[in-house]
């Protein structure tokens, strides 16, 4: 498989998934109207405006923050030859500045980048990773972790999580106004609403955060499929990320931070301790990761 | 008055287009001379990594003095080159002469596990991965110059823009094609 077409072909799917997030906002609101008005509108500034508070600024501080969170400690030239060459090769291969580089004292293998934009990026390894893995494999995870960086994986996240959290916060003021405030449809003259109408906005108002959930896990697992791919693009070597991520399958020590909100932004996920459903996973499995990269090699 | 209206609007999207595909252009053909300068500052920093490999080498393989010369040589050549085909020749040179040098060391015991070539070891073979991605990049950014030039809008901009399609960086070097060595 050509790695240029697999990079076009995720970019559009996730393209048409945040476009999908788009569309279920305005049904949201289609619904929201349908169930209390106009008026129903005015939760909309607000619901978007905390959301949007609440992610921004952690996506605007994102390297400091995921430090702190993680215990990442950075390292310097000196200190670690053998990886600031390894992650300025890539560099270098991906036409990007050199981010700040950090080790996260955990025995399990893993690895996270993250930053608003290639200037301010840091990436992290644990100190299990550079144990078990050799150059060739480190040098495909550095690659797919400086493909998040290229490919602008925080803002998309961000976006997602606005997206995601503003539609949970709609739904939620509709249940309080429900509950609390039962009487507002009344006044707004909406009595001669079609019933099939409301009570499909009524399901839509209810679902909406599941689906706004779903698609933006949807969207995380696209974008780690690009960053594969994109980490092929810039080492063209499939081979080293494959192996890495084979290490990975064979490692069941998992990150000791299990904490669900820097989860997505390992190369493994550290949440996949259980079967759970793929649906609700933030990266695909390692299994269909491994054979996108072996289709990958049969061809290069 | 409408369609007076429509007609502007037509010509400002038009308008829009068109410096967008100019922009494109002359922003590509930017991309390719930095990335040149990329393959430029590898290859410094390569040259400069010789005299002092050179030196140890020596100390440990007197016999391997036809090898040597060729680094010598080849190194000397890559200085001097001016032009891009000159540069690329030289270039594919030394990276063979130096490919054949480490071959040769693993007939050296003494001189692998001395300290001070395990460190240049270590450097060169980051440098040479480094020389090899700069070269990659290039050509990834001469590759969109190129199709740029040929493809419809941008096309018709070729001559404004005042840019033109550019060579690939070829080393004459029929393991190039290959992955990078990352191994140590």
């Amino acid at each position: 498989m050509d790695f240029r077409k697999l990079q076009s072909a995720n970019k559009l799917k996730s393209t048409e998934l945040l476009f999908g997030m788009a569309l279920l906002v305005g049904i949201v609101i289609w619904a929201l109207m349908t169930y209390f008005g106009k008026t129903g509108i005015g939760v909309v500034p607000f619901a978007v405006g905390i959301a949007l508070l609440s992610v921004w600024g952690s996506y605007w501080t994102s390297d400091k923050i995921v430090l702190t969170m993680t215990g990442a400690k950075l390292v310097t030239e000196s200190e670690n030859k053998q990886l600031y060459d390894l992650v300025t090769e890539v560099c270098i291969a991906a036409g990007l500045p050199v981010p700040k580089i950090a080790i996260v004292e955990d025995n399990a293998p893993n690895a996270f980048a993250t930053g608003r934009d290639p200037n301010h990026a840091v990436i992290a390894f644990t100190t299990g990773i550079l144990r078990v893995m050799d150059r060739e494999e480190l040098q495909g995870v550095t690659a797919h972790e400086m493909a998040h960086v290229a490919n602008r994986d925080t803002l998309v996240s961000a976006i997602a999580a606005t997206t995601a959290g503003a539609l949970a916060l709609l739904s939620d003021f509709m249940m309080r106004i429900m509950i609390f405030g039962g009487g507002n449809r009344r006044d707004n003259n909406n009595n001669d609403q079609n019933p099939i109408a409301l009570i499909a906005s009524l399901i839509v108002l209810i679902l909406a955060p599941l689906a706004a959930l779903l698609l933006r896990l949807a969207i995380s697992r696209k974008r780690e499929a690009l960053a594969d791919v994109t980490a092929v693009a810039f080492t063209r070597n499939p081979t080293g990320l494959r192996r890495a991520l084979e290490v990975l399958a064979a490692d069941s020590t998992v990150v000791h931070q299990r904490s669900t909100a820097v989860a997505h932004i390992w190369i493994e996920s550290p949440l996949d301790g259980s079967k759970t459903s793929q649906l609700f996973s933030t990266h695909p499995t390692l299994a269909s990761r491994i054979a996108t990269l072996k289709a990958m090699e049969g061809n290069s | 008055m409408k369609v007076v209206l429509f007609v502007l609007v037509i010509l400002v999207i038009l308008a829009l287009l068109a410096i967008m595909s100019r922009n494109r252009l002359v922003r590509a053909n930017i991309s390719v001379d930095e990335a040149f300068a990329q393959i430029d500052v590898q290859l410094k920093r390569r040259s400069d990594l010789i005299p002092n490999l050179v030196e140890t080498v020596k100390g440990y393989a007197a016999h391997e003095s036809g090898t040597l010369e060729a680094i010598v040589a080849a190194r000397a050549k890559s200085t001097q080159a001016t032009t891009f085909a000159d540069v690329a020749a030289a270039d594919g040179q030394l990276t063979q002469a130096l490919r054949g040098l480490l071959a040769v060391t693993e007939n050296y015991p003494d001189l692998k596990a001395s300290s001070n070539f395990l460190a240049l070891q270590e450097e060169l073979s980051s440098t040479e991965n480094k020389v090899s991605f700069a070269r990659q990049f290039y050509n990834d950014n001469v590759r969109t110059l190129n199709s740029a030039i040929k493809t419809f809008p941008s096309s018709l901009f070729v001559k404004s823009a005042g840019v033109s399609p550019r060579p690939f960086y070829e080393v004459d070097d029929p393991q190039d094609r290959k992955a990078p060595q990352v191994k140590f």
